[in-house]
């Protein structure tokens, strides 16, 4: 798998993405700086329509949607950021593990990843939000814990492929034991499977954050774009939906479109099935 | 009878040290045979002619026993050496003419031993000299002439004649074919034949290894004055013991070798021999090795030890230490500490099997010490499989294996890097072998970072740019950085090369390393491959299909079919007349005739009991299709057949 750098940036479905992924990523970060009020201070005349002051209005209870949204941006990017990372970070080491050392580690490792795509995530995150009551990063790594087993097992076929090439059993021969090898050849070898994996995971969990706070199983002071939705519909007979509604919904399906658009890039270059032309070093 | 020589050594003294010319040389030359003194120029083998024959300058010190028919000749009486020069013992000096004395005829220069010692008046000198010549083919015409007027194989001859001249029972010849062409050759040769038959004991010095192997019947290698190996002349080239007595006949074009000429790494030392304040003028006590380039006050040389230590294949520590003696060894006497040439890799009754193939039945083989081996045989008969066996990398299901006289599968589970570092590997797919995400240095550098050897940057890429220039590539820092795909095939196996040998292994397996290459570029990689398996003395198995090639390169050759090797031998004798049918048909393809044998029926799985020749051959009895023929034959060469081709 050797990526052509400039082919992949030159990708539009990748450079689209990568747009995407960026500017809300700006805004997560700068998010409280960019926020003209305090998203909780409940100081505005509730449901005006927007104005010079309040871009987008202010909510029924007070407060400017327009900061309530870039805090809510800055929450659901977060958890999929958590979530994408530690689903890829168990994936990369299960799925390793499981491949390189096969036998009776790999059963093991693949009968409990079997069990866990047989689960439905979201009931799970459901029943533990609503029992428990946990803070949002403790769902994101639970969702992770059941999410991995997609990343593990495409790491798990790279792996078991890379085992068999030349270049690794040179390595072994010259002496290069499990670590080393794992080091210096598998893990890298395999560097653009960690972001196709990262994208996808990040991707569900973003959308399951949204979910979980449409719902309302969050904390309630805690501003997402679910829990935006769930009350803008609830004024929905008000003529809000363009202000107050809308924004949210733009800003979710983006995000998700940024991430997706960013791993069907990378996919595309490095599935050959999906190149336009599989003949010789250019790409589709 | 005879001639013997025990424990000679000369010193030539200069000044306040001395040059050892020989050194505890001992040897017999018996009635009806002849004895061969082979060795490079400045080994001591004329000194010794002329010890034999009193005729050493004023300053050589002597010291041992030379017996002339059991009665010890003390070379500095100049009076007995006298009675017995040309009447018991005789000797043809080296080039022609200039042991002539050219202001005489050369009837009168022959006839001169029997006026001055045989007692024979000067008509009847004259006549016998006269018979003599014309003996060895000089008409009488040439018979009054000055030597100047000679050709180089006429005054030979004239020596030849002077030397038989009084009958003597020892004649030493030296030399006697250095400048000769082809034809005088063969005359020189008869003449040889012609003494032994006469019962003389001959001593020949040379170092046409070719014309010294067909004459003599006993050889004895020497190096720097020592003889480090006495053997039966037919198996110099053969079945050589002493490491030096390998590469001596690697270097030497002869006819039948195929194999390119391999030549001896480094140089030789010299041997200083210092009086260290003794002023008695006799030869000190002991002597220096001195490696060339350094004088002994630098004081670094090795003191002591095998005198060809430096440039051996298979040189260990102990080697520098103490005196090596001379032991009996396979019928050859040998001075090597390790007993002669080592068998690297031994592997007996290894056998693997994969599913419903057996890659390997039964197989036995023997990788000595700084030969090349190569494996040829069609494709599926186990070459590659049995060439990654003996790398260590698979695991045989049955049969031993032992490197360097350790057994192998123990020592790779107790601790596999270190064998790792002994045996290296170069792979037929030189793109795949090298990660595409490692740069040029990173490869070559990948043995020394997993075995943690460098000791810095600094040394990790100084020793990764002296191997890159040793396999003709650039060490600049932009080739350094490229990636293998943005190399052609020649520059990547070079890479893989010098990977494999950057941790200067002892073994070398090559699995078909250049078959993805053009020819041209095959050429100029397997030129480098040859030239450092010499220069760095590691044992390379070579796994081909083309025979072709590993004519052009082995020392031994072995023939794989259907998991079983078939014969083995030496390559000439294994090329010029194949003892297995299966041989035969290969060298029939490869030379592009067509084969007598009908081609191979594949995909059969599991085969009768038998030859898997049996089939396709044309001299089956009865017995190839019921047992399986085993390795059989004398000396280096075995074939596995029934009924093999006659030797020819």
């Amino acid at each position: 798998m050797h990526i052509d750098r400039a082919q992949v940036i030159r990708d539009p479905w990748f450079a689209v993405g990568l747009g995407i992924a960026v500017g809300f990523g700006l805004v997560s970060l700068l998010g409280p700086a960019l926020a003209p009020y305090d998203p909780w201070s409940m100081a505005f005349s509730p449901i005006s329509q927007p104005t010079g002051e309040h871009w987008l209005g202010v909510n029924d209870g007070g407060q400017d949607i327009f900061s309530e949204l870039l805090y809510a941006i800055r929450n659901t990017a977060a958890f999929g950021l958590l979530s994408g990372l530690a689903s890829l970070f168990l994936g990369i080491a299960l799925g390793l593990t499981s491949g390189w050392y096969g036998g009776v580690v790999d059963a093991v490792i693949m009968r409990v990843a079997d069990v866990l795509l047989a689960v439905p995530a979201i009931m799970i995150l459901i029943l533990t939000a609503a029992l428990f009551r946990p803070e949002p990063w403790v769902l994101a790594l639970i969702l992770s814990a059941l999410m991995w087993p997609t990343v593990g097992k495409t790491l798990r076929a790279q792996t078991l492929s890379l085992k068999g090439s030349l270049h690794v059993r040179a390595a072994a021969q010259m002496g290069g034991g499990g670590g080393y090898i794992l080091r210096r050849h598998l893990l890298p070898e395999m560097f653009p499977l960690y972001l196709i994996g990262f994208a996808a995971k990040a991707r569900m969990a973003m959308f399951m954050e949204a979910s979980l706070a449409f719902l309302g199983l969050f904390d309630p002071s805690r501003k997402s774009l679910g829990m935006m939705i769930n009350y803008a519909l609830q004024f929905y007979y008000l003529d809000v939906w363009w202000n107050w509604l809308l924004p949210p919904v733009l800003c979710l399906s983006l995000l998700i479109m940024g991430v997706t658009f960013l791993a069907v890039g990378l996919e595309k270059v490095l599935d050959p099935r999906l190149r336009a032309d599989t003949g010789g070093r250019t790409w589709a | 009878m005879g001639l013997r020589v025990d424990n000679l050594t000369v010193v030539y003294r200069d000044g306040d040290h001395g040059v050892l010319a020989l050194d505890d040389v001992s040897l017999a030359l018996v009635p009806g045979r002849c004895l061969a003194l082979v060795g490079e120029s400045g080994s001591g083998k004329t000194t010794l002619g002329k010890a034999c024959m009193g005729l050493l300058p004023r300053n050589a010190g002597i010291g041992g026993r030379i017996l002339l028919d059991g009665r010890p000749l003390d070379p500095e009486d100049e009076a007995a050496m006298n009675r017995v020069r040309w009447s018991s013992i005789s000797m043809v000096f080296q080039s022609g003419a200039a042991n002539l004395n050219p202001v005489h005829r050369v009837l009168d220069q022959v006839a001169e031993p029997l006026i001055q010692q045989g007692g024979v008046d000067r008509s009847g000198a004259r006549e016998r000299a006269a018979g003599a010549l014309e003996a060895v083919g000089l008409e009488r015409v040439l018979h009054a002439r000055y030597p100047h007027q000679l050709s180089g194989g006429q005054a030979q001859r004239v020596l030849l004649a002077m030397a038989g001249i009084l009958d003597p029972d020892v004649i030493l010849l030296d030399e006697p074919t250095s400048a000769l062409d082809a034809a005088s050759k063969a005359f020189v040769a008869r003449a040889i034949q012609g003494m032994k038959a006469a019962g003389k004991a001959v001593l020949l010095i040379s170092h046409d290894l070719e014309f010294a192997l067909h004459q003599a019947d006993d050889m004895s290698v020497i190096y720097l004055g020592q003889v480090v190996e006495t053997l039966p002349a037919s198996e110099l080239l053969s079945n050589p013991r002493h490491p030096y007595t390998l590469a001596l006949g690697r270097s030497y074009p002869a006819m039948d070798t195929a194999r390119d000429l391999g030549g001896i790494r480094g140089d030789a030392f010299y041997r200083i021999v210092h009086r260290h304040g003794r002023d008695d003028g006799g030869v000190a006590p002991h002597s220096h090795i001195q490696v060339p380039g350094s004088s002994h006050r630098d004081g670094h040389a090795p003191p002591t030890g095998c005198l060809f230590q430096n440039r051996c294949t298979q040189a260990v520590p102990a080697c520098s230490h103490g005196e090596i003696a001379m032991e009996e060894a396979d019928g050859h006497r040998v001075r090597c500490l390790r007993g002669g040439i080592v068998r690297l890799l031994r592997m007996e009754g290894v056998s693997k099997r994969y599913d419903a193939v057996q890659a390997l039945d039964g197989v036995d083989l023997q990788v000595q010490a700084g030969e090349v081996l190569s494996l040829v045989g069609e494709t599926g008969s186990g070459k590659t499989t049995l060439a990654l066996t003996a790398a260590g990398v698979l695991r045989p299901d049955a049969g031993t294996r032992a490197f360097d006289g350790a057994d192998m599968d123990g020592w790779i589970r107790r601790d596999y890097r270190s064998l790792a570092r002994r045996i290296g590997v170069i792979y037929q797919n030189p793109a795949e072998a090298v990660s595409h995400r490692f740069t040029v240095f990173d490869a070559v550098a990948e043995p020394l970072r997993i075995h943690g050897l460098a000791e810095g940057r600094g040394d990790l890429e100084e020793r990764v740019k002296r191997r890159l220039g040793d396999v003709h590539l650039s060490t600049d820092r932009a080739f350094l950085e490229r990636y293998p795909h943005e190399l052609n095939m020649g520059a990547i196996q070079r890479v893989c090369m010098a990977r494999a040998l950057i941790l200067e292994p002892s073994l070398l397996v090559a699995d078909e390393p250049t078959s993805s290459l053009d020819p041209s570029v095959q050429a100029k990689v397997m030129k480098l491959l040859l030239h450092l398996q010499a220069e760095m003395g590691l044992s390379l198995l070579f796994v081909t299909h083309d025979i072709g090639l590993a004519r052009k390169i082995s020392d031994r050759i072995a023939v794989m079919m259907a998991g079983r090797i078939v014969e083995i031998g030496p390559a000439s004798l294994l090329l010029r007349s194949p003892r297995h049918p299966y041989t035969r048909l290969l060298l029939e393809s490869a030379a592009g005739r067509l084969p007598e044998a009908p081609p191979a029926r594949e995909g059969t799985g599991d085969r009768d009991p038998g030859c898997a020749f049996a089939p396709r051959c044309s001299r089956r009895t009865g017995d190839c299709l019921t047992r399986v023929p085993l390795l059989a034959g004398h000396g280096p060469r075995r074939a596995a057949c029934h009924a093999p081709l006659p030797e020819g």
